[in-house]
């Protein structure tokens, strides 16, 4: 008995999903849990997975639409069984479930998008051809190398290598730009120059992580009355805390950042001054009894904050690993929803841009969100003597429904006395 | 030996020759002078007999040095080193302590052909119970004997058969410079290549590292010292910065502390190794006889240069 | 006359001891409570004890892998021997060696050698060091009839003689090299011919009597301790067990062994005690106190804690500063 396939709900925030992708074709035998097609969410691309079993009939809508949860995509059933009726009903519901925003006709977009304007990608122009022609997608690299491509995010399948049977050896990497900036230099490497100022505006759709961004940024900054807090860190003992921390770890190819320190610091803060890991409800008010992390990572069309578990109760060096592996699924767009949702707390790190300071939007039903900037080197007045300092400016936003100022400047107070006296971590 | 020897009357020295042949290569030149028949005992041709003789009176509190006047000959009281002086301290349970040097020329010398050219550093780095020491230098070689006559443990002690002509620096008496056993040295510093050796091939590699030097490849040289226990560390981190490694030594290429120094290599810095470890050894055949044979089946420059140079993707 | 009858109760007992200990390995092992090899010593006791009543505590013994009976008559506490054997703790060896490896130094035992031959010229190395330092003791080293055959037992003793060490060889001639006869593995039968190639004294009788052993090894033992030199002695006994316990023994006929348990050295120390007026309650006295004391042994290698493995892995060096790291104090 053939019937309709409805797109499923693919995220918990999901209210519409666009179908990139078809992986089968009408005709095709199909087993439950057989990869049906993908869909980008309002958070990722999420694969689309047959709940039945039976052969595709008919498929109702192209890639690129984009639908309400349970629209009819497709409809399965037994060979060359008679599907008018159900077509018919398709007809009927299909045309109210569809949302208006559905841009049938793609856009001609070119180049424009972030990432195809990446430095990896221009220079990886400038080196020759992928190295292993007959096996496309396997890259013969030294274990060094390999090393260094995940440290640096280089794509290994694009260098040609010069070691023996094609490895791709470390002076093959002399000429190869990494793909994302080392964390805390200010050193961004220049975006490759486009022709401007010779054609007319282009117009792209605007994708669903993109709706979602708006939506919810808009709310928040619309309905939460927002304040600001701003503290000025001496960042020194941290720093060398991370370099004490980093020689300990040396050998073992594992590093921790000064970020991985702050989640730590923040967690542990919001154990002792728990005012501020709160979130508010309108009719109620939940005072969280666990300490989760958002961690706001860029992504190439937007941004998405993976969630640090009772980071509060994790070593510095399982909260490293554990953001390293969020944001990189977050860059490959394969996080679960589970891992991007519910947190209790956010920060924002800008550092790595050059920026000194800046404030945040809180993301709700988040109460704060912590605003992070660069290390300054500048000087500092210390014991009444001018020193070369490392500071660091942090602006913390709250929801005052729920928040009030001195409860905001006590966890800061808290946090920098963890920050500036690393130490107290301990306790 | 000397000098130890006037400080701890427990120190006697056995071996053949060792006493009025004033010691096939000269090393106990004078001792039986200065310390007596009792002390500086000559043996029949016994390997067995004087190691076991050796490693009884160790086990009730002397502390003899044992020479076999090559390396070659231990073989013969193979059973006495492996049976008994390694696995004493642990069968009685930390009852006996067994604290004995065997000591001689370890290696081929010149066309002395396949009975008299083993390098058996790979036989004796196998037994747990065991510290084996192979120095180059003459200052090594003194520093780390003071130790392995010291030590409460039996120590196998290689002196390069080739190198006793070498002349070097020695520290004073008064100094009393003990190397301690297990620790390498960095020899020469580089950036490009690790080298990691130890005995004779010690001075085929510093050659070669200058010819290399010429063509822009600076070597990094770790000379072990002592092969057991190894000094890990010290070969990691050198290869942790050059990223490549070759391991040079005379032993057979079958197994033995070559291949131990690669296996821990992989383990603990796989992830800074830019090309595969290479070894330069003795070739896996019996000593010929010939000098034009015997120079190649030993470690040459020339084959250190072509490995270095191999794992630099020089070539 | 007295004095003689106390030495020999007193040599009763500790033969007793031996044979009794030995009699419950054999039943430890039949119950898998201990494994390996295990050599019994059963009809050789006159030997260790014998021996062991020429000698002071600083003198040095070796012994091969057959070493229970010549440990205990050195003094060896049955506990830290069957716990040994039960593979404890409290072992002699703290469970490391086994029955072929007691060692017990405080007591001059020097340990019981698996490959046989080697150890005798470590006992040469002992008595080096006894004659280097001029201490006036004695190394005595026991071994098979089999060993006589093997480099390691000829280049030690051609050292002891060639030195004049003090030191005496004591061949346990007990008749089989495990299943072979010795008619078939040695170009002569009577191994003492061999002293004359190492320059040394020799002495060659049958073992069953307790009071001659000790008066035949004993005069070795002062030749030894007065600066003469090695003796080679070859005692000639049998072994009423198997070379092992895995050894069933068929290379033998059960007549050929009744007929040497009529020479079984305990009936004759017995009947030369009661020759000496001595009663059968008091020897039963004597054998309930041993009964006792082997119990307790059972009990304390049942009940000891296993062995450790914290141990074995600080038993592989002896402590050093010398090396690279130091290996600290066990």
């Amino acid at each position: 008995m053939a019937k309709i396939i409805g797109l499923p709900k693919l995220s918990p925030t999901m209210e519409e999903g666009t179908l990139v992708t078809w992986n089968k074709k009408e005709g095709d035998t199909i087993d439950v849990d057989d990869l049906l097609a993908e869909v980008e969410t309002d958070k990722a691309t999420m694969e689309f997975r047959s709940f039945d079993k039976g052969v595709l009939l008919k498929i109702l809508v192209e890639e690129g639409q984009t639908l309400a949860p349970d629209t009819p995509v497709a409809i399965m059933g037994t060979p060359d069984e008679n599907i008018d009726a159900l077509m018919a009903e398709v007809s009927k519901t299909g045309a109210t479930a569809a949302t208006e925003s559905a841009p049938a006709e793609p856009l001609p977009v070119e180049t424009t998008t972030a990432e195809k304007a990446t430095p990896q990608a221009s220079s990886n122009q400038t080196t020759t051809a992928p190295q292993n022609a007959q096996n496309p997608g396997k890259v013969i690299a030294s274990p060094l190398v390999r090393r260094m491509a995940r440290e640096q995010n280089i794509d290994l399948s694009n260098v040609r290598g010069s070691g023996d049977h094609g490895r791709v050896i470390k002076r093959d990497l002399a000429n190869i730009t990494p793909n994302t900036s080392k964390p805390n230099t200010h050193h961004v490497p220049l975006p490759g120059i486009q022709p401007m100022g010779v054609g007319p505006d282009q117009k792209e759709p605007v994708s669903q992580m993109r709706k979602t961004i708006a939506r919810r940024l808009t709310e928040s900054k619309r309905d939460i009355p927002h304040y600001y807090l701003t503290v000025d860190v001496d960042v020194a003992p941290l720093i060398r805390a991370r370099a004490e921390i980093n020689a300990e770890l040396e050998g073992q190819g594992l590093k921790i950042s000064l970020n991985d320190l702050l989640i730590k610091a923040c967690a542990v803060s919001l154990a002792r001054q728990p005012d501020v890991n709160v979130s508010f409800h309108g009719d109620h008010i939940v005072r969280h009894q666990r300490v989760d992390i958002s961690v706001a990572v860029a992504i190439p069309d937007g941004l998405i904050t993976p969630v640090v578990r009772n980071a509060n109760l994790k070593g510095v060096l399982q909260i490293s690993q554990e953001v390293r592996e969020l944001a990189k699924r977050a860059r490959e767009k394969r996080l679960k929803p589970e891992e991007f949702t519910d947190g209790t707390f956010s920060i924002s790190n800008l550092g790595m841009f050059g920026i000194d300071h800046f404030t945040a939007v809180i993301n709700p039903p988040e109460g704060a969100i912590l605003a992070v900037g660069q290390v300054r080197e500048e000087p500092t007045i210390q014991n009444g003597e001018l020193v070369a300092g490392k500071r660091m400016r942090m602006t913390l936003s709250c929801d005052h429904r729920v928040i009030d100022g001195a409860a905001g400047a006590q966890f800061l107070a808290v946090l920098r006395r963890h920050l500036e006296s690393p130490t107290t971590l301990l306790l | 030996m000397l000098e130890e020897m006037r400080l701890d009357e427990n120190i006697v020295l056995m071996g053949e020759e060792v006493g009025y042949y004033q010691g096939a290569y000269k090393v106990t030149q004078g001792l039986l002078e200065e310390f007596g028949s009792d002390r500086v005992v000559d043996t029949p041709i016994a390997e067995a007999g004087f190691a076991g003789i050796g490693i009884g009176a160790a086990m009730v509190g002397l502390r003899p040095i044992i020479e076999f006047m090559t390396w070659n000959f231990s073989f013969v009281a193979f059973d006495q080193i492996v049976q008994n002086a390694a696995k004493l301290y642990q069968m009685s349970a930390g009852q006996l302590q067994v604290p004995i040097v065997f000591r001689g020329p370890n290696g081929a010398a010149k066309q002395v052909s396949s009975q008299h050219s083993h390098a058996v550093e790979a036989f004796y780095t196998h037994v747990p119970g065991l510290w084996v020491c192979a120095p180059a230098t003459p200052r090594d070689a003194k520093g780390l004997l003071k130790a392995a006559i010291r030590d409460n443990n039996p120590v196998i002690f290689l002196e390069g058969e080739t190198l006793y002509g070498i002349k070097g620096e020695v520290p004073e008496v008064e100094e009393d410079e003990i190397i301690p056993i297990g620790k390498a040295a960095v020899a020469r510093e580089g950036t490009d290549a690790t080298i990691v050796t130890w005995g004779s091939p010690y001075y085929t590699s510093l050659a070669a590292a200058e010819r290399l030097a010429g063509a822009g490849i600076e070597c990094e040289i770790i000379d072990m010292r002592s092969l057991r226990p190894l000094d890990m560390e010290t070969v990691l981190q050198s290869v942790r910065k050059t990223n490549r490694c070759v391991v040079v030594h005379e032993h057979w290429p079958y197994a033995g502390p070559g291949a131990e120094i690669v296996d821990g290599i992989q383990r603990d810095a796989m992830d800074h190794l830019d090309a595969p470890i290479l070894r330069v050894t003795g070739q896996d055949v019996p000593m010929p006889y010939a000098t034009n044979l015997e120079e190649n089946v030993l470690p040459t420059e020339a084959r250190v240069e072509e490995a270095v140079k191999q794992v630099c993707y020089r070539q | 006359m007295a004095a003689q009858k106390d030495t020999l109760l007193a040599r009763y007992k500790d033969m007793f001891r031996i044979r009794r200990f030995e009699e419950e390995a054999a039943r430890g092992y039949a119950k898998g409570k201990i494994g390996g090899f295990l050599h019994l010593y059963i009809g050789q006791e006159s030997i260790a004890v014998g021996a062991s009543a020429t000698l002071k505590p600083d003198d040095y013994v070796f012994q091969t892998y057959r070493d229970h009976g010549t440990a205990i008559a050195r003094g060896t506490s049955t506990r830290a021997a069957m716990a040994e054997l039960y593979g404890k703790d409290p072992g002699i060896s703290r469970g490391l060696g086994g029955s072929m490896h007691f060692f017990d130094p405080a007591n001059g035992f020097y340990g019981g050698y698996g490959i046989i031959g080697g150890h005798v010229a470590l006992a040469a190395g002992a008595a080096f060091k006894s004659k280097y330092k001029k201490e006036g003791t004695v190394s005595m080293c026991f071994f098979g009839e089999g060993a006589t055959n093997i480099g390691g037992f000829h280049e030690g003793a051609s050292l002891a003689g060639l030195w004049k060490l003090p030191m005496v060889l004591v061949c346990e001639n007990n008749t089989y090299a495990m299943g072979t006869p010795f008619s078939r593995t040695s170009p002569v039968e009577d191994i003492t011919k061999k002293a004359a190639g190492y320059g040394m004294a020799s002495d060659r009788f049958d073992g069953h009597d307790v009071q001659e052993v000790e008066a035949r090894i004993g005069a070795a033992v002062e030749l030894a301790r007065s600066g003469g030199g090695p003796t080679l002695i070859e005692i000639l006994t049998y072994r009423f067990r198997g070379h092992s316990m895995s050894d069933p023994g068929k290379y033998r006929t059960s007549q050929e062994v009744e007929e040497r348990k009529k020479r079984d050295p305990l009936k004759v120390t017995k009947t030369q005690l009661e020759s000496l007026g001595c009663s059968e309650d008091e020897i039963l006295a004597l054998e309930n106190q041993v009964e006792e004391e082997i119990a307790d042994a059972v009990q304390f290698a049942e009940e000891a804690p296993p062995a450790r493995h914290d141990v074995m892995e600080r038993s592989v060096y002896a402590p050093s500063n010398y090396v690279y790291p130091p290996v600290g104090q066990p």
